[in-house]
């Protein structure tokens, strides 16, 4: 049987997928998932979700349309031309959403 | 964990779901969050009329955008409460139908022009933001988990908002008066969002004692009038003469006259009981049951029910 194992490396952070581990059970599932991906880098927590509890989305499915494939700029706050700077939080917001754009634009490359 | 060493440990995104917290952790977050989430609500109830009636077709778009995200917001947000166990998402928004959920003061008051809409998009919305910012450092940490979504999407709401503000204030004179106008009528509110300035609550200090809030409501209204009654001014927005508020040049601080500002009304908006509490509420409560058809149908497809209506009214 197949997991899928979230690494989380410190309290607090974000669970991020590692990897996959083959265990015929939660128990061994959990030891093999210590083993192969808490070992190395710095961990605080994994979560292990069997394979088959995990549903997928495809950007080529019929019907899908994720962000990055249609034309909808005006949902940024980049498509503003108003000034950010005079509030620390929309700055932030600013930043984040030119972070996200430059990797939806990565992604079309 | 009791009382004391929740206060001990408190600091931000430091207790979630696995933590064993005691019931006025619990409770006062729920209130807290709930109060969030249902204003997320009330506020896209305000603003979607203008998906319909906006001036252009850019204009729309962003406001459907932006209704869309925060009804979103208003979904994360009762998540974050609900897993705080006190009570069911079901619950709050039955709550909210009901008129017994509680949510932020400027979504009791009817915004029917267009020249309002840049009084919630940019002033509104911008308060809002400057609060939500600081809640990225909240102790629960669901909530601190929305609050990096929300902020990252609400950047767009508040640019759109000024550049609504941009537009209508090189407009035409009668517009700009217009628009004037709306933000005389609005200004007292958006001073009242942060409460009154000798605020005793007590909510506060057991919020802020085990990191629920990081920022007092003063602190936070000192930074919101210091980034936008400059923007208000840029556009050409003059300050009405009532309520008073200036800049103190020996303490440095802004401060607003409280004699100035409609205490009696704040407080009968906070109980749900003004007239506009009870349009807006009315509204949420007859979409609530419009769309009842919906909800059964995707609990127990194939079963049937009630008739299928229209959410608009
Ligand atoms: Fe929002």
């Amino acid at each position: 049987m197949r997991w899928e194992v979230f690494r989380q490396d410190k309290k607090k952070d974000y669970h991020t997928y590692v990897g996959t581990v083959h265990a015929p059970n939660a128990e061994l599932a959990k030891q093999y998932a210590e083993v192969q991906h808490g070992r190395r880098k710095p961990t605080n927590s994994l979560w292990i979700v069997p394979k088959d509890a995990v549903e997928t989305v495809y950007a080529d499915d019929p019907g899908v349309e994720f962000g990055g494939t249609t034309q909808k700029d005006y949902r940024w706050a980049t498509a503003y031309s108003t000034d950010e700077t005079f509030a620390e939080e929309i700055e932030a917001s600013q930043r984040e959403q030119e972070e996200a754009e430059r990797d939806i634009a990565e992604a079309d490359r | 964990m009791d009382v004391e060493t929740v206060e001990a440990r408190a600091g931000p995104r430091e207790f979630g779901p696995g933590d064993d917290m005691p019931e006025e952790y619990r409770k006062a977050a729920t209130r807290m969050i709930q109060f969030h989430a249902n204003s997320e609500i009330m506020g896209a109830y305000l603003e979607r009329p203008f998906i319909r009636e906006a001036p252009s077709i850019d204009r729309k778009l962003a406001f459907s955008a932006k209704v869309q995200d925060e009804i979103g917001h208003g979904q994360l947000l009762y998540r974050a409460a609900e897993e705080l166990g006190v009570k069911t998402r079901e619950q709050m928004l039955d709550e909210l139908a009901r008129g017994e959920g509680k949510f932020l003061n400027c979504f009791h008051y009817p915004m029917e022009r267009w020249e309002e809409t840049p009084m919630i998009a940019f002033f509104v919305d911008g308060a809002a933001m400057r609060r939500q910012a600081t809640l990225k450092r909240t102790s629960w940490e669901p909530y601190a988990h929305a609050m990096d979504k929300i902020c990252f999407e609400e950047g767009f709401h508040i640019k759109h908002g000024e550049s609504i503000l941009r537009e209508l204030m090189t407009g035409p004179r009668a517009v700009q008066e217009r628009t004037q106008a709306a933000f005389e009528e609005w200004w007292p509110r958006i001073l009242q969002f942060f409460g009154p300035t000798d605020d005793q609550s007590t909510h506060h200090d057991f919020s802020a004692a085990v990191g629920l809030k990081t920022m007092t409501n003063d602190a936070l209204r000192q930074a919101f009038l210091n980034a936008y009654v400059p923007k208000a001014r840029q556009y050409g927005l003059e300050l009405p003469d009532e309520p008073r508020v200036y800049r103190d040049a020996e303490t440095d601080r802004w401060v607003v006259e409280q004699d100035d500002l409609d205490w009696d009304e704040f407080w009968t908006v906070a109980k749900n009981d003004y007239d506009g509490s009870h349009v807006q509420i009315g509204k949420r409560e007859r979409t609530q049951e419009a769309v009842e058809w919906v909800r059964d149908a995707i609990e127990s497809p194939g079963q049937g029910g009630v008739t299928p209506a229209a959410a608009d009214d």
